[in-house]
């Protein structure tokens, strides 16, 4: 009961605020024969097949017209046999993996006899000197019956076994992601807390915002990790975290953004701007008496997002403490899992100032 | 019982004055946002017991507790932080408690009442035990007690250390001092900011200017700041020149 509710409510979450990557189902494990570059595949397959049966013949005298023949009539079966499949993908893919394959197995040998049934009428038709006999016919269909079956065995056990290891690897790269997911330092976490609790005596309006503002920055850090979301929702909540932080840290904390160039329709990584912007705090600010300014600025260029995040460097220490490169990491092999190459993180460092620049193709909705 | 807070954010000082006040029986001498604050009012205030955050910009509460622990009649220290892991550290400092944030007033209130029923003996030993540096991190500065007054030392502004019979001479950008802390564990603890160049010397990695000849051929080292040069011996040469191609 619990779970079937959170699943509904994850469920709600999605719908209003973001879209998740196409989820691993149980589909189908036949490639879509309708595609163009599977009919192209098909068919060189089945010249494949055609090479090895006329090269298997025995005694010919005429390899070259032997080879033609064979190939017209495999590469009209293979043809109509991807029809086929394709035209009842819809109904095969309502069943479950096991039915679905018996079914197009049988599809294909039902395919090969009538295709044998044609080749038989036509050859008969042509002039052939000695004419076809009806133990010839009997012949000529059991022996593709024999071949049909065996091909298509092994190109469905190929297929099946291709599927699996697909979805295998799919599932490992969301396992992946979701281990990576963003987590609140408890640093932050527990001083916060403190904050408020010096804040109800005195302020109790502003410790309701810091709570509400906690409450929402906490439910964004549980969400999926696979999910993506508008770069405005990730700006409001990155507001919501320095507002949070500006209670504790007063006028050290300065901020500027400079992101009017950005769509904020650009879909990211939940939780992709708050770790930097929390590690520029942590690493940048916080040691630093005086304090200093966060600048968060943005450009697009040609398709790309980038979006980068300065802070005063804190001389002391060097930039490369492992909690600052533990975040950094998170952030850049997530944007690595959803845009491959595309995705990037850099780090600078130089005359005093650290500096993430973050780059992202630009998507609108999930492809 | 006169009490320092040393934190650097706002509200969780105001928060500790507002426990303390209710709790009562103790005076607000000072509010030090920074470890080298708390270090220098606890030197000039000397409040009977620092509350000190550990996490603070300049130096942190660890340190300070460490320099201020060579005060002859050091504040007893009680740990304040926001997350457990400094746990070990603080009381490898001797603290006398250490605070989780936030802050339960009954939780402070039985580390005061703690504090009040340690005697005089056992806050001396306490204190005395407080040696060692802090954790196994380098400290940032060098504290030298100088009749009564804690003098702190940036390690930056060091240029060299020399050892010289029972104590250390730290040769600094203003000046130059005594330590009595030996030299081997001073490379051990700043290694990665000075090079051994001689038996008896250290010198920091960033004042080096370049080497010389004098003219008995010894080698030599310049350093900036600094008209003198420190000799090299010829077991430590081709590690100096070595460190000094590479960086």
């Amino acid at each position: 009961m619990y779970s079937e509710m959170r699943a509904l409510l994850s469920l709600n979450d999605k719908k209003k605020t973001g879209t998740a990557v196409k989820p691993v189902t149980d589909e189908l494990f036949l490639p879509n024969f309708c595609g163009v570059r599977m009919v192209l595949a098909l068919m060189v397959i089945a010249q494949l097949l055609a090479f090895v049966l006329s090269l298997g013949q025995m005694g010919s005298e005429n390899r070259w017209k032997d080879l033609s023949l064979i190939s017209l009539f495999i590469q009209w079966a293979a043809l109509s046999c991807g029809a086929v499949l394709c035209l009842s993908r819809p109904w095969l893919r309502k069943l479950p993996n096991i039915q679905a394959g018996l079914l197009s197995y049988l599809l294909v040998l039902g395919v090969t006899a009538v295709m044998s049934e044609a080749a038989y009428w036509i050859l008969q038709g042509a002039v052939m000197e000695p004419p076809l006999t009806r133990a010839w016919y009997y012949g000529f269909l059991s022996r593709n019956l024999a071949i049909s079956a065996i091909v298509s065995a092994v190109a469905l056990r190929y297929f099946y076994v291709q599927h699996q290891w697909k979805r295998n690897i799919e599932s490992e790269a969301q396992a992946r992601i979701q281990a990576l997911q963003s987590r609140i330092r408890p640093h932050f976490l527990f001083n916060s807390l403190n904050s408020i609790a010096s804040l109800t005596r005195s302020h109790s309006n502003e410790a309701e915002a810091a709570v509400m503002d906690l409450a929402d920055l906490f439910r964004g850090s549980l969400r999926e990790a696979r999910l993506r979301v508008p770069l405005s929702e990730e700006i409001e909540l990155c507001h919501k975290y320095l507002h949070i932080e500006k209670l504790r840290l007063g006028d050290r904390l300065q901020v500027r953004w400079e992101l009017e160039g950005l769509p904020r329709d650009a879909l990211l990584p939940v939780l992709t701007l708050q770790p930097l912007l929390e590690n520029a705090i942590y690493h940048g600010l916080e040691p630093l008496a005086q304090g200093g300014e966060i600048v968060i600025s943005g450009a697009q260029q040609q398709g790309m997002i980038h979006i980068s995040i300065s802070n005063p460097a804190n001389p002391a220490a060097g930039a490369k403490t492992t909690g600052n490169r533990i975040a950094l990491d998170n952030v850049r092999q997530r944007l690595h899992a959803f845009h491959a190459k595309r995705g990037k993180l850099i780090v600078e460092h130089s005359n005093g100032t650290h500096r993430v620049q973050i780059s992202f193709p630009y998507l609108s909705k999930e492809p | 019982m006169n009490v320092l807070i040393a934190d650097d954010e706002p509200l969780a000082r105001t928060r500790l004055r507002e426990l303390l006040t209710e709790i009562g029986g103790c005076r607000i001498v000072g509010e030090a946002t920074t470890g080298k604050e708390a270090l220098e009012q606890g030197v000039s205030v000397q409040p009977d017991l620092i509350l000190m955050d550990i996490r603070m910009p300049t130096m942190d509460g660890l340190e300070a507790a460490f320099h201020l622990a060579a005060l002859e009649q050091p504040p007893a220290i009680i740990f304040t932080t926001a997350y457990g892991d400094h746990a070990l550290a603080a009381f490898e400092a001797h603290a006398v408690d250490y605070l989780l944030k936030p802050i339960r007033k009954e939780r402070l209130e039985s580390a005061l009442h703690k504090l009040q029923q340690l005697n005089r003996a056992q806050l001396a030993t306490l204190k005395q035990a407080g040696g060692g540096s802090p954790e196994s991190r380098a400290r940032t500065h060098l504290s030298v007690l100088l009749r009564g007054n804690l003098q702190l030392i940036p390690l930056e502004s060091v240029i060299y250390f020399k050892a010289d019979q029972k104590y250390v001479t730290v040769r600094h950008a203003a000046g130059q001092v005594l330590i009595e802390e030996s030299l081997k564990d001073l490379e051990e603890e700043f290694g990665e900011h000075f090079f051994r160049i001689h038996r008896n010397a250290l010198a920091a990695a960033a004042h080096i200017s370049g080497l010389v000849k004098d003219h008995e051929g010894n080698c030599m080292l310049a350093l900036q700041g600094i008209e003198e040069l420190l000799e090299i011996s010829r077991r430590h040469l081709p590690e100096v020149r070595k460190r000094l191609t590479k960086g």
